[in-house]
């Protein structure tokens, strides 16, 4: 390149790099004014324009240099980014291919062609670029990506079963012929071992695990310490584990849990793990010979809790592990030792805060154990004075209500221990009156405590005084521990079931939610959040709270597979199934497509319903169709202090009592899906012609779209609302009356085509790329057949706004607020999507041309009905709201709430309701 | 007392008990990607044995010459697992790690100058203030700090390779830098 042609593309980058897209648009097309053939400033102005949203005529430019067949660094680069931009992976490959093609000595571009499979994860092809750059550039590196690629593939959903093994049956000849051996590379040797255990070549994983290298290694990395475990179990070596743990224990001080789980294994390996009833027993040599292993085991772990004290719990608890193993196989022998070891290890560790999650596993107590244990539970003097007394209180509470039982859990019971709690909590709170706002109380998990009292006793009667109690004290609780998240958490939760969905909200966004976490933590707020959406009076929190929540999603798009190419090229090889694993589970998040459901039912309801969102929306639910969800919502943060014998407290504050999974997201996307696909033109041929970028792979298991959508599995059901329900099978009345004269009335692809073709050249200039159609002479095609015989509207469909009032006014009249807001929003959406599924028929001109004005005037009592029982249930909410809003209402809740604490004082009280009111 | 193993991709998806918290920071995915596709061995996690995480520690090695050390970015506990030597022996492994596998001269970390309970924990394992950093953290907004709060300690422990302990000096905490020195 000139100088003085490299002096005018500086201002091009320059532009780039500040994100001015607009001005990189000129300063290309000055250049190309003197350099019209100029590949990399074609290419640099594609990337300016697929930044400025200008797609359509990047594509132009995409194309042109594309053919060209670039090889100079600087334009692949620029195209690389284009083609990311665009999702166009495959044409990555091919442009890299072809450039590595011309110049096979170079070896950034042999790399960057293995990169670019990498990217579109095409495993047997960037074995080929690997192994060719083996042959080629001699390096052990290349020999590896090779290896690595043989092991994704074999991964990878979509390839059979019975090549699985003979791709990795050629991963380990590759490794073998590498001139040096894997273990000068933890990460390489992680590789082997990785290979070698899925063909259970165990033996020869030994050996290398034996030699001084292999030693080393394991010695200091812990995912190649790992493997090695796993290896040992797998070949079913849980006492020669056991043995070298016990090693580690006694002679290095290890007191890694998994070392001491080791030992136990090892001390059980000659009984079988007892798998159901049909089982027939160990030998009564087997057990004798575990016997003595036991006593064994439990000299070692006794001298290691002695000597430990309180500096390490791995002793004390290894023994309760042990006994309960033992019981677990019928091989204890002492009735008693599981409540003199609990005893103990309340005695030693009940000051600390993990106490009660250490001891949980073993609580299984019956009869007099559990009577025994109680006691010891209750002997407990519930001194508040000491940090550590409030710590031990605080256990003793936790463990004696993890085992209440059904009789124990009576209102007046409940409504004592709450009081007990609250009376300690405030007794210990001055414990830390002098601490920054940043600390938290010693004494919150009291008021978590007894705030998980209200909750349940709400739920046993279901009298909502409760939850106002519990949000009362957790809101108090909170004002004198500021990040106690789990507090907050907890009052998320009350204040939706309250139907105060904004006050949740405040409180939501003062946990700083951000990056990864919206994924796994936006549950709290956009779950059903439609129910709570004012989007229709042109409120759009909720619905920006969305938007925003789903931005992680795409930077995991665009960032997570840059790492898997830096892992490739820093050899982290144990890293990179992790990455594409955690790649794909944010990709295809449950949570990701709830939020995605959640906004589309809110959006209909604030836009005007026309063919761009229903031809966008569509497209898009049919990508979202196709994914295979992963669950990734962390529901675990929520404290939970239920006994055992209720549900827990995430279950219990689930607002409608329904918590939504694959089955919801599965239920309202086939809806949404039948009644857009309808409602479009878009037929999969249009689709095909227009949609850039690659198609997402669909596992052919799946089966066709028609089918799926057509399938209503009980599972997926079980997951709904009984009126979500109602609306379910609304939508499918609807869809099934309707279907013959949309499909009569749609007009074909090549008319479809030829619109979006005039559309496009009107806009920017250039004729559509890739659609070549003559349209037909008068826009309209005459239709061959008849119209359909029109039909009446099913009685699921005249029937539904009726019962949905009827449903309605019983809500309304038990006072569920909550409950009869959801019956109006699903109503709403009814008739929202009734006004989808007959916009193709509003133009006269349609319905005079195919006869339709039977059809027609059948919509017109549908309509108005839902006009109707939408505008009462309309009257009825604002007048609902006025009257929770009055200060007599106020007063009751104050009153309802009953404390009369001095340190919860009036005032705040009277605030919190405020807020709710609101 | 712990599970003690290595840090995964997927513990993103798993660490809101430890992240809520205030004193920790949660990055951007690149961030964790980043040091996972470089350090991975000087990353991880502590889990009790119920599965819930404990804490964890993020670490890389860096420098040139005789510089060249382990680093820890980020160690964090969740609060209710505090007091349990967690930090203790996630610290002993990244020195381990530091010392065998890296082959560094000493181990670095930064910690706020107001924080005395941590200095005194990393004096307690062999660290030593080293230097001090001027307007390292950004200000919290919640105590009365002042310049203690946003100046960090540079602390060091010097390892196996740094026998004459070159990595260290007695009069570290009068030894002021600017933040735009230290890398």
């Amino acid at each position: 390149m000139s100088v003085a042609l490299d002096r005018q593309i500086r201002p091009i980058y320059d532009a780039l790099d500040t994100g001015s897209h607009k001005s990189a648009i000129t300063e290309c097309n000055k250049v190309l004014k003197k350099h019209p053939k100029n590949a990399l400033v074609k290419a640099l102005k594609a990337l300016a324009l697929v930044r400025y949203q200008k797609v359509e005529e990047a594509l132009v430019l995409c194309d042109e240099v594309l053919e060209s067949k670039p090889t100079d660094d600087s334009t692949l680069n620029a195209m690389m980014h284009v083609l990311r931009g665009l999702g166009r992976h495959k044409d990555m490959i091919t442009m890299y291919d072809a450039a590595y093609k011309k110049q096979p000595t170079n070896e950034e571009l042999g790399a960057q062609t293995f990169f670019a499979n990498v990217r579109a994860s095409n495993w047997k092809s960037a074995q080929q670029v690997a192994s060719k750059m083996y042959k080629q550039f001699q390096e052990d590196r290349y020999l590896y990506w090779n290896v690595m690629s043989n092991v994704l593939q074999a991964n990878d959903n979509n390839t059979p079963v019975e090549m699985r093994t003979l791709l990795y049956k050629l991963a380990l000849r590759l490794i073998t012929s590498a001139p040096t051996p894997s273990s000068v590379h933890s990460d390489r040797f992680y590789l082997h071992l990785t290979v070698l255990r899925e063909l259970s070549e165990y033996d020869e994983a030994m050996t290398l695990l034996e030699t001084p290298a292999g030693r080393n290694i394991c010695e200091t990395n812990l995912a190649c310490n790992e493997i090695r475990r796993d290896l040992m179990r797998s070949r079913g070596a849980l006492e020669e584990e056991g043995k070298r743990a016990e090693q580690r224990i006694l002679e290095k001080g290890d007191r890694n849990w998994l070392e001491f789980l080791s030992v136990i294994d090892g001390t059980f390996a000659s009984l079988p793990e007892s798998k159901g009833e049909a089982h027939a027993g160990p030998s009564e040599d087997a057990k004798e010979q575990c016997s003595s292993k036991i006593s064994n085991t439990l000299a070692l772990f006794t001298n290691i809790s002695v000597q430990d004290g309180r500096k390490d719990r791995s002793g004390l608890l290894g023994l309760l592990e042990l006994e309960h193993r033992a019981r677990r196989h019928g091989v204890s022998t002492d009735t008693v030792r599981l409540l003199h070891l609990l005893k103990r290890y309340f005695e030693t560790f009940g000051d600390k805060a993990c106490c009660f999650e250490d001891l949980k596993p073993y609580l299984g107590l019956e009869g007099n154990d559990l009577a025994a244990w109680t006691e010891v539970l209750q002997a407990c003097p519930s001194s508040l004075s000491t940090v550590e007394a409030v710590q031990r209180t605080i256990n003793s509470h936790k463990l004696s209500r993890y085992n209440l039982s059904a009789s124990e859990l009576t209102v007046d019971a409940e409504t004592s221990r709450a009081a007990l709690y609250i009376s300690q909590y405030l007794e210990g709170l001055p414990l830390g009156r002098n601490f920054p706002t940043t600390e938290l109380q010693y004494v919150d998990d009291l008021a978590i405590l007894a705030g998980s009292v209200f909750v349940n006793l709400w739920k046993m009667g279901g009298d909502i005084k409760y939850l106002y109690k519990a949000v009362v004290l957790l809101e108090f609780a909170l004002s004198k521990s500021e990040q106690a998240f789990q507090i907050r958490l907890m009052l998320i939760r009350i204040y939706r079931l309250l139907g105060a969905p904004s006050v949740a909200l405040e409180h939501y966004r003062l946990l700083r939610i951000k990056q990864v976490q919206n994924d796994t933590l936006s549950h709290f707020i956009l779950s059903r959040c439609s129910t709570f959406s004012l989007a229709a009076s042109g409120d759009l929190t909720l619905t920006s709270e969305c938007l925003e929540s789903s931005q992680i999603y795409v930077s995991n798009s665009q960032e997570t597979n840059d790492y898997v190419i830096r892992a490739f090229s820093a050899e982290k090889y144990s890293q990179i199934p992790q990455f594409i694993l955690f790649e794909d589970w944010l990709e295809n998040s449950l949570q990701r497509d709830i939020t995605k459901l959640e906004y589309l039912r809110m959006r209909i309801t604030h836009e005007v319903i026309s063919s761009d969102i229903i031809d966008l929306e569509l497209i898009e639910l049919k990508f979202v169709f196709d994914r295979l969800h992963h669950d990734n919502r962390d529901f675990e943060i929520l404290p939970n202090y239920q006994p055992k014998s209720v549900e827990d407290f995430n279950t219990q504050t689930l607002l409608f009592g329904k918590s939504e999974g694959h089955g919801w997201v599965w239920s309202f996307l086939k809806s949404y899906i039948k009644v857009f696909s309808q409602a479009s033109d878009l037929s999969d041929v249009v689709e095909e012609k227009l949609l850039v970028g690659d198609r997402p792979q669909i596992s052919p298991k799946l089966g066709s779209l028609k089918e799926r959508l057509a399938r209503r599995e009980k599972e997926e059901m079980a997951e709904l609302t009984p009126d979500e329900l109602s609306l379910i099978s609304y939508t499918d009345a609807l869809t099934e009356w309707l279907e013959p004269f949309h499909d009569y009335v749609r007009p074909p692809a090549s008319v479809v085509l030829a619109d979006v073709a005039k559309n496009t050249e009107l806009k920017t200039g250039l004729p559509l790329r890739g659609v070549d159609i003559t349209p037909p002479l008068n826009g309209h095609v005459k239709k061959e057949e008849e119209t359909p015989p029109i039909t009446d509207a099913p009685e699921d469909l005249i029937k539904f706004f009726e019962n949905m009032k009827i449903r309605f006014e019983a809500a309304k009249n038990a006072g569920h607020l909550n409950e009869a807001l959801h019956i109006a929003t699903i109503a709403q959406e009814a008739f929202l999507l009734f006004v989808t599924e007959t916009i193709r028929f509003k133009p006269a001109s349609v319905v005079k041309i195919h006869k339709l004005g039977n059809l027609v005037a059948k919509f017109k009592p549908i309509r108005a009905v839902g006009i109707a029982v939408l505008k009462e249930m309309t009257i009825a909410l604002e007048s609902m709201s006025t009257q929770e809003g009055t200060s007599e209402r106020r007063r009751e809740f104050v009153d309802a709430c009953g404390f009369e604490s001095s340190e919860i004082d009036h005032d705040s009280i009277m605030n919190i309701i405020k807020r709710i009111g609101k | 007392m712990s599970v003690i193993r290595s840090f995964k991709a997927s513990d993103m998806f798993k660490f809101n008990n430890v992240n809520l918290d205030i004193w920790t920071e949660t990055y951007n995915i690149g961030f964790y990607l980043h040091y996972l596709s470089r350090w991975p061995d000087l990353c991880c996690v502590q889990e009790a044995p119920s599965g819930r995480m404990m804490g964890y520690v993020i670490g890389k090695a860096e420098g040139q010459g005789s510089e060249w050390h382990g680093h820890v970015t980020a160690i964090t506990v969740a609060p209710e697992y505090r007091r349990l030597s967690l930090a203790r022996k996630m610290m002993s492994l990244l020195e381990l790690v530091s010392d065998e596998t890296y082959r560094g001269f000493f181990v670095d970390l930064y910690v706020r100058c107001n924080n005395f309970v941590a200095i005194d924990m990393y004096e307690g394992m062999g660290y030593s203030v080293y230097r001090r950093v001027r307007e390292y953290y950004g200000n919290l907004g919640v105590g009365k700090g002042g310049r203690d709060e946003e100046d960090a300690f540079d602390m060091r422990k010097p390892l196996s390779r740094d026998s004459a302990r070159r990595s260290v000096r007695s009069n570290g905490r009068d030894i002021v830098v600017s933040a735009h020195d230290v890398s």
